[in-house]
């Protein structure tokens, strides 16, 4: 339980403290009588992201101008406060292999890297976000390369349905990041904050163990 | 090691080796579109408001301030469209009968009033984001007439218990009449009175909801007279047919698309009510429409395996000779029946005398359904626990009276082939049975007791109709397809590997389309673990009349094309297909504390050939999971005062991690019975069967008290050591 530990505490860290609880809820409470379009926003390239919906008339909400790096590109968002770093990067950014599982910190399908550090980016406001560098996993190939973790989940069978994929994916990229030749059992516990609910537990440790160089026996080669 | 194939047959070309996905990269880089993954241009977004009541009257339902909230673009209610969810609701749980849709009386709606379930939908929003969606939601106003509610299967059946369907809660057989199902085989009465001796016992298994990852979602959008939908479902054909008879168009006027989809485990063969809602909303705004269930939406508005009170009474003679077997049996199936509610495992034993008598009950809980194996593992846990604890009695090792009363092949029941002996004398070796298991249970000095249990299965295998198109080019490529959507087995890879093999030809020669109704003919769906068997042998068949056309016409060239395709009806010619299977676990048992691990898990399976063993080994180990899940960990519990879930999501029901997961070793027996893609037969199903009686009985074993209900709680087991 080490690791949902960890995540809660990344939940409750000081960039929290930005946001007031308040703001967050005159934002939402805001919807009910403020009219206005949807608020645009442009990442440093230029790239205007499609609006929620088409032209049509939608409430104002709170926002706040946040700079992010998501997998190496800069973005410059006017983030709605209410978003949470999983909207920001699926509905608005496109980026959409992390995925929402249960939107409520349970399954880990929307686990992203936050400098670094594992997060469930359903429980993550955007705007918490603001400064700070993002991995997905859409960032972990280089130069059209998968990584040696990516190339070890398909010799090892690792997805089934492919749904929590990303999520283990990056915890696990963390985890070799900080310890590159974990025991089986530190990978589980690593691990433990992604549900797999195919239970294809027993592939997913094999093959974060051959990424790290201590193959278990399997495995297409 | 985790896997060993110890095969009367010879791997081939393709066939029999480890095979990566043919989508594997599409599913380590993100790439993999799900259904919430598909954006399209104008799309809104839509919420479902659902009852806060197990049972309760809509007097009216006020939706003018959500209508007001800027943003949003349609509300709709039972008041304003009344359409008719077919799948939902079938007299004698039909899934595939129409005319059984037709007749039921027991109607279900897209939204229904009264509402029978916590967790009922009742209205739904369209609006430009989902938060304003969500906002809509709380500004619709209900008045509501609470009524009583009814949540024990028992109960229900009272003469005075609150009434779900005016004709009582007994639900539909397939005549439309409330009646039992079951019926008696030979001459019960005889049997017990020749048994030496009579036990008698009460057994009951948890509602576990299928819980896939991927809550569910539905996007549509109308071309004119056509609606297209994005859903996640096991079965695209099944899903178009069942949208088109509820929304009154022909099949053709529906196209489904399923690309990846986050889990099956079971009851997605067909349409759910939220595809009806996102094309009733897409045409209110004549724009796209995505509904998006939340976790919680999902767990209390979809459906899960059915909970069960099982009273078994069995005769045995002094020489371990079962001579006779009764079921009383109750299957809560919520307030509506959309799947049988039947039980499976005492149809494994050779016994001749069998009285069976299963009532399928309506109750204010949320609605039951297919899981993985729908009858099995609820069905097998108590005549396996059952049948175990007479073994010891009479002072019989658990695998000798297995072997003894097991059901095998007679005049009357003769099998394609049968390896169920086979299966449990491996199994016994492997896992070291006689070191493993306590002659006297409960005898390891403690606190901490090691203990050891089995379990064996045999499991539907049959053949059927599917179909499948192949196409080859002047380049040489051949474009193969299907109408699977591939749900995590990799039926995507096993449909190509049937075409390289058949046609000889490397598997990167072999392109698949798949998950698109208007690109891909009928598949049966991927449930029943029938995709390989039925759509295998079309692409097998497809494949032959290819080779037949290139024989006689030779390579296409320039841009001529070949096209083949096949819809055979294979049959076994009245012979009974099955696989097999027989699990062995080991627990240790913390008798301070009333935890349980798994220490050891084996698990042997005759399923055929094994097409693609790397997947077909992580079917099992992840069905043998999901079995141990079931036995030790998961439920929905209920508030009696209330009638309201207490344990829905992920924590609540106490799901396995990581954590919790032993190492499952598989060992295939692989055979060709000439049946089937190359012998083929059922695997992703038959894992999940045996893992709550094995590991039931193994904790027998350790503890020396018989625990008859699941899951088996810390709780249950120091109540039951008190």
């Amino acid at each position: 339980m080490d690791q949902q530990d960890e995540k809660g505490s990344a939940s409750g860290s000081d960039a929290k403290a930005d946001l007031t609880r308040r703001d967050f809820l005159e934002g939402t409470g805001a919807a009910l009588v403020v009219a206005g379009t949807t608020p645009a926003f442009a990442s440093a390239e230029g790239r205007t992201a499609a609006p929620a919906g088409p032209a049509q008339q939608a409430p104002a909400v709170p926002t706040t101008a946040i700079t992010l790096t998501v997998n190496g590109t800069t973005h410059r968002i006017d983030a709605q406060d209410r978003w949470t770093l999983n909207e920001l990067l699926r509905d608005h950014l496109g980026l959409i292999g992390s995925k929402i599982g249960c939107n409520r910190g349970e399954c880990g399908a929307c686990t992203v890297l936050l400098d670094g550090e594992p997060v469930y980016s359903c429980s993550t406001l955007a705007v918490w976000a603001d400064g700070r560098s993002v991995q997905t996993v859409e960032g972990l190939e280089s130069g059209g390369d998968v990584t040696p973790l990516q190339q070890a989940f398909i010799d090892y069978n690792a997805p089934q349905c492919g749904f929590c994929t990303p999520g283990q994916l990056m915890s696990a990229t963390a985890l070799l990041e900080r310890n590159p030749s974990p025991t089986a059992r530190e990978v589980r516990e690593a691990l433990a904050g992604n549900l797999c609910r195919c239970s294809n537990y027993n592939a997913i440790v094999e093959a974060v163990l051959a990424a790290a160089g201590t193959p278990a026996a399997g495995g297409a080669r | 090691m985790t896997l060993r194939q110890e095969t009367q047959v010879r791997p081939m070309d393709t066939i029999g080796h480890d095979t990566r996905r043919i989508d594997a990269y599409e599913r380590v880089t993100g790439r993999a579109e799900y259904t919430r993954d598909v954006t399209v241009p104008g799309m809104l977004y839509a919420r479902v408001l659902r009852s806060p009541h197990p049972h309760a009257r809509i007097r009216s339902i006020d939706t003018s301030r959500a209508e007001a909230l800027p943003g949003v673009r349609a509300v709709i209610t039972h008041e304003t469209h009344q359409v008719v969810y077919g799948s939902g609701s079938i007299a004698g749980g039909r899934q595939y009968s129409d005319a059984a849709k037709d007749m039921t009386v027991h109607k279900r709606y897209m939204f229904d009033n009264p509402v029978k379930h916590v967790g009922q939908p009742i209205a739904a929003v369209a609006a430009v984001d989902r938060h304003i969606a969500e906002d809509a939601l709380e500004l619709i106003d209900v008045d509501w007439e609470v009524l009583p509610f009814v949540l024990d299967v028992e109960e229900a059946l009272e003469p005075d218990a609150p009434r779900i369907w005016p004709e009582g809660n007994l639900g539909l057989d397939a005549r439309n009449e409330p009646q039992p199902m079951g019926g008696v085989s030979g001459d019960p009465e005889a049997g017990f009175a020749a048994a030496d001796r009579v036990f008698t016992d009460r057994y009951t298994t948890a509602f576990v909801q299928d819980a896939q990852l991927e809550p569910r979602s539905a996007l549509a959008y109308w071309e004119e007279d056509k609606l297209v939908l994005h859903t996640p479902t096991q079965g695209i054909s099944n899903c178009r047919h069942d949208n088109a008879k509820d929304l009154g168009l022909e099949d053709h006027q529906v196209q489904v698309i399923c690309k990846y989809m986050g889990g099956g485990f079971g009851d997605k063969n067909g349409s759910y009510y939220f595809d009806l809602i996102a094309a009733t909303l897409a045409r209110e705004t004549n724009a796209p429409v995505l509904v998006e269930l939340t976790r919680k939406d999902d767990w209390l508005g979809t459906h899960g395996r059915w909970h069960t009170v099982q009273d078994l009474e069995v005769g045995v003679t002094s020489d371990g000779t079962v001579t006779a077997i009764r079921q009383r049996a109750y299957s809560g199936m919520g307030p509506y029946l959309r799947r049988s509610g039947g039980l499976s495992g005492i149809d494994a034993y050779a016994c001749e005398n069998v009285e069976r008598t299963i009532y399928p009950v309506h109750t204010n809980r949320m609605v039951s359904g297919n899981f993985r194996g729908p009858s099995e593992p609820q069905g097998y846990f108590p005549i396996q626990s059952m049948m175990d604890g007479i073994a010891y009695e009479l002072g019989m090792d658990p695998v000798e009276f297995a072997l003894k009363n097991m059901l095998r092949p007679t005049d009357d029941i003769r099998f394609t082939n049968y390896t169920l002996d086979e299966c449990i004398e491996r199994g016994v070796e492997l896992f070291d049975w006689s070191s493993r298991w306590r002659r006297a249970p409960g005898s390891d000095p403690g606190p901490v007791k090691r203990g050891a249990g089995m379990s064996f299965m045999m499991f539907r295998a049959g053949v059927g109709p599917s179909s499948a198109i192949l196409r080859l080019d002047s380049e040489g490529r051949y474009t193969l397809f299907v109408g699977v959507t591939d749900i995590g087995p990799g039926a995507k890879t096993t449909m190509a590997m049937i075409a390289a093999e058949e046609l000889g030809v490397p598997l990167d020669q072999v392109d698949v389309v798949w998950g698109d109704t208007d690109r891909c003919p009928y598949s049966v769906g991927e449930s029943g673990s029938r995709t390989t068997m039925m759509t295998g042998f079309a692409v097998m068949e497809a494949a032959r009349d290819l080779e037949a056309q290139l024989a006689a016409r030779g390579m296409p060239s320039g841009d001529e094309v070949l096209i083949a395709s096949a819809t055979p009806t294979p049959s076994t010619n009245g012979l009974r297909r099955n696989c097999f299977g027989a699990h062995f676990v080991e627990v240790e048992a913390d008798v301070r504390l009333g935890s349980v691990r798994v220490t050891k898990y084996v698990a042997v399976h005759e399923s055929g050939r094994i097409l693609n063993p790397l997947p077909a080994r992580d079917q099992i180990r992840g069905a043998a999971i999901q079995g141990i899940g079931q036995a030790l960990h998961e439920e929905l519990l209920y508030d009696p005062r209330n009638g309201h879930p207490l344990t829905s999501g992920y924590y609540g029901a106490r799901h396995v991690t990581h954590m919790d997961v032993p190492e499952i070793e598989v060992t295939f027996i692989e055979t060709d019975d000439g049946y089937g893609p190359y012998g083929a037969k059922t695997v992703g199903e038959a894992g999940i069967i045996l893992g709550p009686s094995a590991v039931a009985n193994a904790i027998y074993n350790a503890i020396g008290v018989r625990m008859k209900e699941l899951p088996i709680t810390r709780q249950r087991i120091l109540e039951a050591l008190a």
